[in-house]
């Protein structure tokens, strides 16, 4: 296992190498730099431009830029610098700190919510195979996989305007600080209510199919006959033998969903103006502010890594037929 | 404790409980310290009110930082105004700088010298007192090497910085190289707590300090001179500022100013997200686009407010032709020749201008909410404008009698010069600006009209920057800028070594006898305190700007301000926020929420 662990990790470094590489390279074949809305205000002076140019570095070449910037994350002396956000003045880790927290709670609702609803649906749509049930559901996953996110989130922050259940997007109300701790943590559900539905739906729709196929291939099995001939009650063949077969992959896709979750959280933070790190990157790469979206980069893949690794411990811990050494 | 206690107390909690949940929202209760007014404390003119209540305004931008030697962009120096005060404030209502921190001050003989009497008793909001060493040490701060800042350029005359004395406790004597004309306007730059900032002054790290995140973590460290003070700050969601309670400023009736509680800045994702919260009732006031008044006017007696109409905004709007006649690192030059000699020639520019139609404009493409613009300072900024200047009614057949008097002749209704060239240019602006694209699209009409060709390129911020700044190959430009209330502020426009000398920037030596005339005026009008003499320079130069039509003046939309009718004290200037005095304004009756 320690292995396993090890090696994954070790191959994080040469993908984090390539990703921040072409992430450098594709940002420098965008026209311009950061200083670019400096440069059109009427009262600064060509000195100071050039001053900040120096001082940001954008007068060497991007790939200079881009060696400088790994020579100070390479923890030489121990001490890694992923740079300071040119907009804010502020180190990158402090700032997607800042935002993490909002990132990772829309993540782990909508992860929880997507699997809550789906796991059922997949496994009485097995169970019924062929019936009105299982076609309802198959179309309405169909539709869900297809309609893009921040669709559904423009949908959902129209619904929230029209009826006022919702909160109109955002993470807190504008009273929060005034609140008693109970409150505050109804007023963040509120508010966490429509992104997570919207982040959850389409992971809802793709893990309900994986779980009807899987389900049905395993009632097809030899040891489920074997288990009925053997007389063993239909609800302790399907939930404690068939459903435990059937989960496995799921797990596996667990760590891919982690990824797909926080992707697709990026793209509805923007449109629901949610606090979080897709908010933050969004705005950094229109700024062209780009220690923010190195460092956002470096984060997002570490996690997915992390993701899919925690994913694969859970399958040895779900399946022991499962070794890694 | 006895069962039956317990039950007592497990039903209060409920209770308790379900009151709060109840409640639709939290009373939000203000808990302001009590300190004895400053003895040199500034008493407000304006009638007094009562205190309470919470001023909210939604923002599409974020501050950036709250440090003003880093503040680059409009969100982060309002933020910081609210902050710091400086020795000096502009009153845009009357037009005039008037006493802040400084009680007042006298200037020598020879214009250069100026000493400020600093208010007795003032102290920052953490109790500390206010004292010329903060003054002092915030020009050491401006002007040190290690921290480049946009104000260095703003306190030098030709890069000899100001001469910064203490001379007592409560009095700072400041002087400058020449005679500088903004510099009573420039002065008021925030003042820095020494106390706080010394430190990190010393060991080089003054440019990380107060950024969003001591906002967020500890905006205790950010003490204040201005009327708040930040309660919280939370990025992307909203900003809290409460009032200072060392504030040098009180009403007639010796209550400390300000009279709100709270004032509430919520950020939201853009501009139209901002109008929608104030016409569904959720801010108190917000500026207002012409293309969107109609319908927020509609919602105004729901929600008790008013939409006011302040007249042209301070925005101008222009085209203007390349008229660089050098060329790139291939040698090809920046605007093939034939087209130069059409582009730096007045009488074309001048037929050009009289064949737009800026009135269609203004109903085209902003419903008739603004006006023509003639000169190079909007109407708005009553204190500069010069009404006097050349004007370019719209007039299709002047135009083209001034065309055919330069050589230009007509075929099938087509334009061509002289030599049998085709007049055709192409014109690029930014595609980001909805409203500066609408203006170029009517402008391609208008020229058809002339039998001039124009295409339109739409390129991205960044792209079109670098064509205008850097790279110089293109023909034609549309643009605008926003703001400067001083001459001074348009100096890299108007003189011909300046960066956004569009048409030709960076001079060495002024190309035309125009420019070096501009160029010679715009040194005059720096030299003198007279505002009188600076305006008949400064007036000088708008006439030749509107004679020669470098740059094509467009229109200027005018401004719209929504504001909860409850709100007293509103006092709009020409321009800039209506919420100016900030800590003058006070609500009439609370809301009852």
């Amino acid at each position: 296992m320690r292995t396993v662990i090890t090696r994954r990790l070790l191959a994080l470094i040469p993908m984090l190498l390539g990703i921040t590489f072409m992430a450098t390279m594709l940002m420098h074949l965008a026209p311009g730099d950061f200083l670019d809305q400096v440069r059109m205000q009427r009262d600064v002076d060509p000195d100071y431009i050039e001053r900040l140019e120096q001082e940001f570095g954008l007068h060497n070449p991007w790939y200079v830029q881009y060696f400088l910037w790994l020579s100070n994350v390479i923890p030489w002396d121990l001490r890694s610098d992923f740079g300071y956000s040119f907009h804010y003045k502020v180190d990158v880790w402090e700032l997607l700190g800042q935002r993490l927290p909002a990132t990772i709670i829309l993540s782990l609702t909508s992860l929880t919510f997507a699997w809550i609803i789906a796991i059922p649906l997949g496994v009485l749509a097995a169970i019924y195979k062929d019936s009105v049930f299982d076609r309802i559901s198959s179309i309405l996953a169909y539709a869900a996989l297809s309609i893009p996110e921040f669709f559904l989130a423009l949908l959902a922050l129209f619904f929230a305007a029209r009826t006022g259940l919702f909160p109109l997007g955002g993470f807190t109300s504008t009273e929060f600080e005034f609140m008693s701790p109970f409150r505050k943590f109804f007023d963040i559900v509120h508010h966490l209510v429509l992104p997570t539905i919207v982040v959850g739906i389409g992971s809802i729709a793709s893990i309900m199919r994986i779980m009807r196929a899987n389900f049905i291939d395993n009632i097809r099995s030899e040891y489920v006959t074997t288990a009925r001939a053997k007389g063993v009650p239909e609800g302790i063949v399907m939930f404690r033998h068939v459903f435990r077969n059937a989960i496995n992959p799921l797990i596996t896709a667990a760590g891919f969903a982690f990824s797909t979750i926080l992707s697709g959280a990026l793209m509805v933070e923007i449109v629901m103006n949610y606090p979080g790190i897709g908010h933050l990157v969004f705005h950094a790469l229109l700024q062209q502010d780009q220690f923010v979206v190195l460092g956002a980069l470096v984060m997002g893949s570490t996690m997915l890594i992390l993701g899919n690794l925690l994913a694969d411990i859970m399958l040895a811990w779900n399946d022991p037929r499962i070794r890694y050494d | 404790m006895s069962k039956k206690q317990a039950a007592i107390v497990l039903r209060k909690t409920c209770l308790v409980a379900m009151i709060t949940l109840c409640a639709c929202s939290a009373e939000i209760e203000s808990e302001r310290e009590d300190h004895p007014l400053p003895e040199g404390a500034d008493v407000s003119e304006r009638p007094p009110g009562v205190r309470g209540d919470i001023l909210t305004g939604t923002s599409a931008g974020t501050p950036a930082t709250f440090n003003p030697l880093v503040s680059e962009d409009a969100s982060s120096s309002e933020a910081i105004a609210r902050i710091l005060d400086g020795l000096t404030r502009f009153d845009p209502v009357k037009e005039e700088v008037v006493p802040a921190l400084a009680e007042s001050w006298d200037i020598s003989d020879d214009s250069k010298s100026f000493t400020f009497h600093l208010r007795r008793g003032v102290r920052w909001s953490d109790g500390e007192p206010f004292t010329a060493d903060d003054v002092v040490f915030t020009f050491k701060a401006i002007y040190d090497e290690r921290y480049p800042n946009r104000m260095q350029m703003e306190f030098a005359v030709g890069g000899e910085p100001f001469e910064v004395e203490k001379i007592d406790e409560h009095t700072v004597r400041i002087t400058t190289p020449e005679v500088y004309a903004p510099f009573l306007l420039y002065i008021g730059t925030p003042i820095l707590p020494r106390h706080k900032l010394h430190e990190a002054y010393e060991d080089g790290t003054l440019m990380r300090q107060w950024t969003i995140s001591t906002a967020s973590g500890s905006p205790e460290e950010i003490v204040a001179t201005g009327p708040f003070r930040i309660r919280s700050f939370r990025p992307a969601q909203r900003m809290i500022y409460e009032p200072n309670p060392h504030y040098w400023r009180a009403d007639k009736e010796a209550r400390r100013l300000p009279y709100v509680d709270f004032f509430i800045e919520r950020f939201v994702q853009d501009q139209n997200a901002s109008m929608v919260a104030f016409a569904s009732g959720q801010s108190d006031h917000q500026g207002i686009t012409p293309d969107q008044v109609g319908w927020i006017r509609r919602n105004a007696e729901r929600h008790d407010y008013g939409v006011h109409d302040r007249g042209p905004s301070t925005s101008t709007n222009f085209i203007w032709f390349n008229q660089n006649p050098g060329k790139n690192e291939n040698g090809t030059p920046f605007v093939e020749p034939h087209k130069l000699e059409w582009f730096t020639n007045k009488k074309f520019r001048q037929a050009v201008s009289y064949g737009i139609d800026r009135q269609g404009l203004i109903d085209g493409v902003i419903f008739g909410r603004g006006e023509p613009l003639w000169s190079s300072v909007s109407p708005a900024n009553t204190q500069w404008y010069n009404p006097n200047v050349k004007t370019y009614p719209f007039d299709p057949d002047k135009a083209r009698s001034l065309l055919k008097e330069e050589g230009f002749q007509y075929r099938d209704g087509r334009l061509y010069d002289a030599d049998g060239n085709r007049v055709t240019f192409t014109l690029i602006t930014n595609e980001d600006n909805r409203l500066r694209a609408n203006m170029a699209t009517v402008f391609m009409e208008n020229m058809k009209d002339l039998g001039i060709e124009v295409r339109l390129r739409l390129l991205d911020f960044s792209n079109f920057v670098n064509r205008i700044t850097d790279s110089l190959s293109y023909e034609a430009g549309l643009l605008g800028f926003t703001g400067g209330r001083d001459p001074h502020g348009g100096m890299s426009i108007y003189s011909s070594g300046g960066r956004l000398h569009v048409w030709h920037p960076n001079q060495p030596e002024p190309a035309t006898e125009w420019e070096a005339r501009i160029d010679e005026l715009m040194q005059k009008q720096l030299l003198t305190l007279d505002e009188e003499e600076r305006r008949e320079y400064f007036n000088e130069v708008q006439y030749i700007m509107s004679e020669q039509m470098a740059l094509i003046y467009l229109i200027t939309p005018n401004t719209y301000e929504g504001m909860r009718n409850r709100w007293k004290n509103i006092d709009p200037p020409n321009m800039g926020s209506m919420i100016w005095n900030i800590d003058e304004i006070w609500a009439e009756q609370r809301l009852l929420r």
